[in-house]
């Protein structure tokens, strides 16, 4: 009973109450952590930018990269395919 | 001419047309890196964009329910297969028929891509709006949650599907073949079948089968590429 109990409560938190998408819930809000770019040896050449499959990343005025933060889901795409390994994924709390 | 393909990324527009407020894809969805960069290959074109509804498709007469991107323009029409494989077994997803299909139903444009190449994807749209009559690409996607690997892997898992011709990215411009990414030191086909969790429980003899599978499907493009190339240059004296 305590099982079914637990399994019934996890349905509730995940389903949605009334009808209809997803659409107004941020994509990023059930992630667990976000990108960091060490300034220093970043060369902006933008693989982050084009692997990100959120287009989380954006390009800043001084040709450095950062994401925003109600997109990005935390999937660590960019961490593991920068070339330099500049990018590090920090948890959230 | 590797150090000059880092810089490349600063040169492609930066409009984006994909909606990711509007997305509830999973984190590393390769489906969602796919169709960010046909939406941004397209342009203008999206406005005219329909998604086919999956359960009325019926694909070259067979039932198939992959999910189709249709583009119409004036004078031609694309149709993108966004293939990631799901309930398939090993067989299944070494053979790919539907390029070859389209090529022998006349579509002027055959194309196979994947999104872990971006730009060679984003010319593919490009050419394929380009050409007059129907025009077909096949987009190969690694889905996280279906294959079972971790999501930071999802762009590496399309570099080992090319690496180890278990997916050749090649292109048919009128029925006439060309690799588009070559492939000079293919990998064993073991090392993109055990990064998938979905292919835990097959055998090493198995494995043994799928790589003759694999060798038979390229060997049969490399026969067509090789005729194509032979014949235009015969005939025509330049080679496309």
């Amino acid at each position: 009973m305590e099982a079914s109990s637990g399994f019934l409560k996890k349905m509730i938190k995940c389903s949605l109450i009334e009808e209809g998408t997803a659409k107004p819930y941020k994509s990023g809000a059930h992630r667990k952590s976000l990108p960091e770019w060490d300034r220093d040896r970043c060369i902006k050449c933008g693989v982050c930018y084009i692997y990100c499959p959120d287009a989380a990343v954006y390009r800043l005025d001084d040709g450095f990269f950062d994401v925003e933060n109600q997109k990005c889901k935390g999937c660590g795409i960019c961490h593991s395919e920068c070339w330099f390994g500049v990018i590090s994924m920090v948890e959230e709390r | 001419m590797d150090k000059f393909s880092l810089f490349v990324p600063n040169f492609l527009p930066c409009r984006e047309y994909f909606d990711p407020g509007n997305n509830n894809a999973c984190p590393g969805c390769g489906l969602a890196l796919g169709v960010r960069h046909v939406y941004k290959a397209a342009d203008k074109a999206m406005e005219k964009a329909l998604w086919e509804n999956i359960s009325d498709t019926k694909f070259f007469g067979i039932k198939t329910n992959p999910s189709l991107l249709k583009i119409k323009q004036k004078k031609n029409e694309l149709i993108i297969c966004l293939d990631n494989e799901a309930g398939g077994s090993l067989r299944d997803a070494l053979k790919k028929q539907m390029p070859g299909m389209a090529v022998a139903e006349g579509f002027k444009y055959v194309a196979t891509a994947c999104p872990s190449y971006p730009f060679d994807l984003y010319d593919k749209v490009k050419k394929a709006l380009d050409t007059e009559g129907k025009s077909y690409i096949h987009i190969l996607c690694p889905c996280p949650e279906g294959w079972q690997f971790d999501p930071e892997n999802s762009v590496k898992a399309g570099f080992s599907a090319v690496e180890t011709l278990a997916f050749p990215l090649y292109e048919a411009v009128c029925g006439f073949y060309t690799l588009t990414v070559k492939t000079a030191k293919p990998k064993k086909l073991s090392d993109y079948i055990t990064i998938q969790g979905r292919f835990s429980g097959v055998t090493d003899s198995e494995i043994a089968e799928a790589g003759a599978i694999v060798d038979k499907e390229y060997s049969k493009l490399l026969e067509k590429i090789q005729s194509s190339y032979s014949y235009t240059f015969e005939t025509t004296g330049k080679v496309y």
